[in-house]
């Protein structure tokens, strides 16, 4: 792959140049095993600072604060520091100040202990994922499964949380979240498993670089796949419309109820930090990671995946904004009933055009051809599977009826057969 | 399946403190996983024993009183009670006192409503954006009635024989500023609730209430209207004038949670239709009349009800001659439409239970007086 | 408008429903017969003339030497008011038949009365204090329940300690 990236230290497009400057600086100094730990100190450090925490603290907190306030007619944090970038760093002051209650009847240990279990995973996700050509901290085979089975852990920490604080409501967040994880895990599994059908591998830079060299980008080869996923991750997240965990306006907040202080920070935190590494993935693995069709040549690459992380990161502050909260049995049969043979026959059909790739001479430009079939076969499927499951739009009115006299009762009517 | 999965229904206690009560306000709710085998409402928890304290004072003197029933639509609850005293002692409103009544009773049901549609919005869970808008508005309405009668939420505006003061002079301009942008707003809110399909999830056959029950149940107000039952006091029995006013009646279709809130929105529509008519045509003259401090109205006694936000308010009151009611009861209209939340809420999931709830459009305030 | 029902009308249209069942009527209200409340009450709601299927305010008032409990009644087809009372006289436990299972709207209010005044409504289903808690003295709407702390009678220049019990006022039967 042609780039334009030096070697030179300097050269910020690339910063394993840095990194790979400093180790070797300190293998001429220093004994033999040192650079082995310095080198995931430097990648951790690296990630974190350049990526994780200012996305945590100024997209997470501030800028998704800021943006809902825009939504929603108000300005948000505007008072901490120019423009409130500092409210981040006052709100953890603050949290940090204040009493952690547990309550009596609370299992103590398990309480004190989901926090940390909550946040142990998120550091962890994001060792997988290519910051850049050469960015990326452990370059596992299998990265997708790695991805896919640490963030399943935090479910266990949230059940955790909810079965300890002996809480009712904590306890419905917590068995709402593990029914929402088993469902929604299945087709998120299962459109991850078309994208590694298709990609032959199971590499997050290994599909990254398959999206490099077909020049196109997966969310325009598999659109179906895209959807399911984005709507699975944002149920598992617990984002509005599907943040029945910790619905506030139902079971006050969830797992989180009897939770104060840096514990529910932790909680907090993390759940940005998750959504982040989720938009991550999802811009690795959709919308082509790093790469821009030539243009992460001039840009750097990395700044090019942060800007697409935090498109993503938008769009669920977004439906955030604007979406009211979906029913926990609606959102179930959803899953069960509508992603899951969409992802099946997601999965179907490019498990044969994979098949027709592999016999076919027609080369890369294949992809295209195959963009032409998975998008309107993909609407066409959707609309289908919509129709057979007996969901049709109906004409429901959006204004009631005026009825000029008061006195006497207007019949009931089928909203659908007429009315205003 | 049952056989092999044993579930336990355990009571969940919603409230008194909890985000979707809109006070405090709790229900004992039996459930058996997410589904509500039964409600039961527990109430007192603001309750100060109006009607007694009523008993003490001068029929004046209660109207502070009447502020602090229904504190969203203290305007709504002054001219009940003034109504009654009216009816009680023979009294006549000028016909300014009148229009003034009526701009500010229908300025306060849009406030009632704003608040009363976005927090509707809030439960089904559209999370603040709704109610941030309505609240917009509502700020806007809050700001016209300290302007008048210098207290935003509590404004005690409404006298016996009137209004308190005469209305300032740049009150028109501010309230023709105020109609655009609300109405524009009340379009926001249906573009962004009314036809999506999630709300209609959540909102649409949840909460029914038939016609026969809604009439058995003495329900009143958007409630009653939500169930296609045709029937607002302002029409039915005319008081302040307000069959001067070209304005519908909105009912609902099926009596649905979902009908309920798009009748509250049309009803914001039509009062602002009140709002410029009376505007136009507010007539001069004197804004009240001359009624003496210690008023005591001959014994007998009055009911008078008004269209308030929340249905029929009405004020009972019984004199016996003295300067103080010898009894003063209120007819709070939240806690009548409370009385079928367990028809409502038994049976469904507790998040309907909370959409439920939300289209009643409860306040505390008034429900334990 | 609404037609707002003399009480002798009212009286009439009850009389005729179910005879015998008023005991007086005044300008404003019917009073009926405590034992014929509940049929007479079933009868207007039921009969199309009258039509009162909406029971707009239920409410208690102490009158001293009796309790009335005073219901207004609506019709929204006929857009008609009117008021009818039942009295009960037994100062100490007070009751009267309860008119849940003919408008339920009833259930709430006749809970609140009470609580408020202790009349006793036979019949319904579920009669509990809803507003003060289980086992709190007395019922404070009652004319006698002495609201001041240190049993000082608001509004009047006595101690109800030294007057065992304020004399009921002479009051014309309204």
């Amino acid at each position: 792959m042609p780039t334009l990236v030096t070697d030179h230290w300097y050269d910020f497009r690339d910063l394993s140049n840095l990194s790979r400057v400093i180790l070797e600086g300190i293998d001429k100094v220093a004994p033999y095993e040192l650079a082995y730990i310095v080198a995931p100190i430097i990648g951790f450090v690296a990630a974190f600072v350049i990526f994780v925490l200012p996305s945590q603290l100024f997209v997470g907190v501030y800028g998704e604060r800021r943006i809902i306030g825009r939504m929603q007619a108000r300005k948000g944090p505007n008072r901490v520091g120019p423009f409130g970038l500092l409210q981040p760093v006052a709100d953890a002051l603050k949290l940090l100040q204040k009493e952690a209650l547990t309550p009596t009847a609370a299992d103590k240990t398990l309480m004190w202990a989901a926090p940390v279990f909550f946040v142990a995973p998120a550091v962890l996700l994001f060792a997988v994922i290519p910051f850049g050509p050469r960015m990326v901290f452990a370059d596992v085979p299998a990265g997708l499964i790695f991805f896919i089975a640490v963030s399943g852990l935090p479910v266990l920490a949230a059940f955790i949380a909810g079965w300890s604080s002996n809480n009712k409501y904590s306890l419905f967040g917590a068995m709402r979240i593990v029914a929402m994880s088993i469902s929604y895990e299945v087709p998120l599994v299962l459109v991850l498993l078309c994208v590694v059908v298709f990609t032959n591998t199971m590499s997050l830079p290994g599909i990254v670089e398959f999206q490099v060299d077909s020049n196109l980008w997966l969310i325009f080869m598999q659109p179906l796949a895209f959807v399911v996923y984005f709507i699975a991750v944002s149920a598992e997240l617990n984002r509005t419309p599907t943040d029945i965990a910790e619905a506030e306006s139902e079971i006050v907040a969830g797992y989180l109820t009897e939770y104060s202080g840096m514990k529910w920070g932790l909680f907090y935190g993390m759940d940005i930090g998750y959504a982040l590494a989720a938009a991550a993935f999802a811009s690795t693995i959709f919308l082509g990671g790093w790469s821009m069709w030539g243009l992460e040549q001039w840009v750097p690459p990395w700044l090019l995946f942060i800007a697409k992380t935090h498109l993503f990161y938008f769009v669920f502050i977004w439906t955030r904004g604007t979406l009211p909260r979906l029913r926990i049995d609606q959102l179930m049969g959803f899953a069960w009933k509508f992603l899951l043979p969409l992802a099946v026959f997601n999965l179907f059909l490019v498990s044969l055009e994979r098949l027709w790739w592999n016999e076919s001479d027609l080369g890369g430009g294949i992809v295209f051809i195959i963009m032409a079939i998975n998008i309107p076969a993909s609407a066409i499927a959707v609309y289908l599977w919509a129709r057979f499951l007996g969901y049709k739009p109906e004409r429901i009115p959006t204004r009631p009826r005026l009825v000029r006299e008061a006195g006497g009762y207007v019949p009931v009517e089928d909203p659908a057969a007429g009315g205003q | 399946m049952s056989e092999i999965v044993q579930s336990e229904p355990f009571v969940m206690n919603i409230g008194p403190q909890h985000p979707s009560t809109h006070g405090v306000f709790r229900v004992k709710a039996t459930v058996d996983g997410e589904r509500v085998v039964d409600a039961e409402m527990v109430l007192g928890y603001l309750h100060r024993s109006m009607e007694k304290l009523a008993e003490e004072r001068t029929y004046t003197q209660n109207i502070p009183f009447t502020d602090r029933t229904d504190y969203l639509s203290s305007m709504s609850n002054n001219l009940g009670y003034c109504l009654a005293v009216e009816k009680l002692a023979g009294i006549e409103v000028p016909p300014r006192g009148q229009a003034i009544r009526v701009i500010m009773a229908e300025l306060q049901r849009l406030a009632s409503h704003c608040m009363g549609a976005g927090a509707f919005a809030n439960d089904t869970g559209a999370w603040q954006t709704p109610i941030m808008w309505f609240m917009r508005e509502r700020e806007k309405i809050l700001d016209i009635f300290e302007m008048t009668s210098g207290a935003r939420l509590t404004c005690n505006y409404m006298r016996i024989g009137g209004v308190a003061f005469d209305l300032p002079d740049d009150f028109e301009e501010h309230v023709r500023a105020l109609i655009g942008p609300l109405r524009e707003t009340i379009a926001d809110g249906e573009g962004l609730l009314s036809g999506n399909e999630i709300f209609l999830a959540r909102a649409r056959n949840v909460a029914v209430i038939p016609q026969e029950l809604a009439v058995n149940a003495s329900l009143s107000g958007p409630m009653l209207r939500g169930s296609g039952v045709a029937w607002d006091i302002r029409k039915a029995d005319p008081y302040c004038g307000y069959e001067q006013y070209d304005f519908d009646i909105p009912i609902g279709y099926q009596g649905d949670a979902y009908d309920r809130f798009i009748v509250r929105l049309e009803e914001m529509r039509q009062s602002l239709r009140i709002v410029e008519q009376a505007l136009e045509a507010l007539p001069g003259g004197p804004h009240s009349t001359e009624v003496p401090l210690a008023l005591r109205p001959p014994a007998g006694e009055a009911y008078a009800r008004i269209e308030s936000p929340r249905g029929e308010l009405g004020y009972y009151l019984v004199s016996d001659e003295g300067p103080s009611p010898y009894r003063f009861h209120i007819r709070p209209p939240s806690l009548i439409n409370l009385s079928v939340l367990k028809e409502m809420t038994v049976g469904g999931s507790i998040a309907d239970a909370i959409v439920a709830l939300g289209s009643i459009d409860i306040v505390v305030g008034e429900i334990d007086r | 408008m609404t037609r707002w029902w003399t009480g002798e009308e009212l009286a009439e249209a009850a009389e005729r429903l179910v005879p015998g069942s008023v005991a007086r009527s005044t300008a404003t209200a019917c009073i009926l017969e405590a034992e014929h409340a509940h049929e007479a009450l079933r009868a207007l709601r039921d009969d199309p003339e009258t039509n009162f299927a909406h029971l707009s305010n239920l409410c208690g008032v102490d009158q001293w030497d009796r309790f009335e409990v005073v219901y207004h009644l609506q019709s929204l087809e006929r857009n008609q008011v009117a008021c009818a009372k039942v009295e009960a006289f037994d100062r100490e436990e007070p009751s009267v038949a309860s008119v849940v299972d003919i408008w339920h709207g009833a259930w709430i209010q006749e809970s609140e009365t009470y609580d408020l005044f202790g009349i006793r409504f036979e019949g319904h289903p579920n009669l509990q204090r809803i507003l003060l808690w289980d086992g709190y003295p007395g019922h404070p709407l009652r004319k006698d329940f002495l609201a001041m702390p240190g049993g000082l009678q608001p509004g009047l220049n006595e101690f109800a300690g030294t007057a065992a019990k304020p004399e009921p006022p002479v009051r014309p039967v309204t």
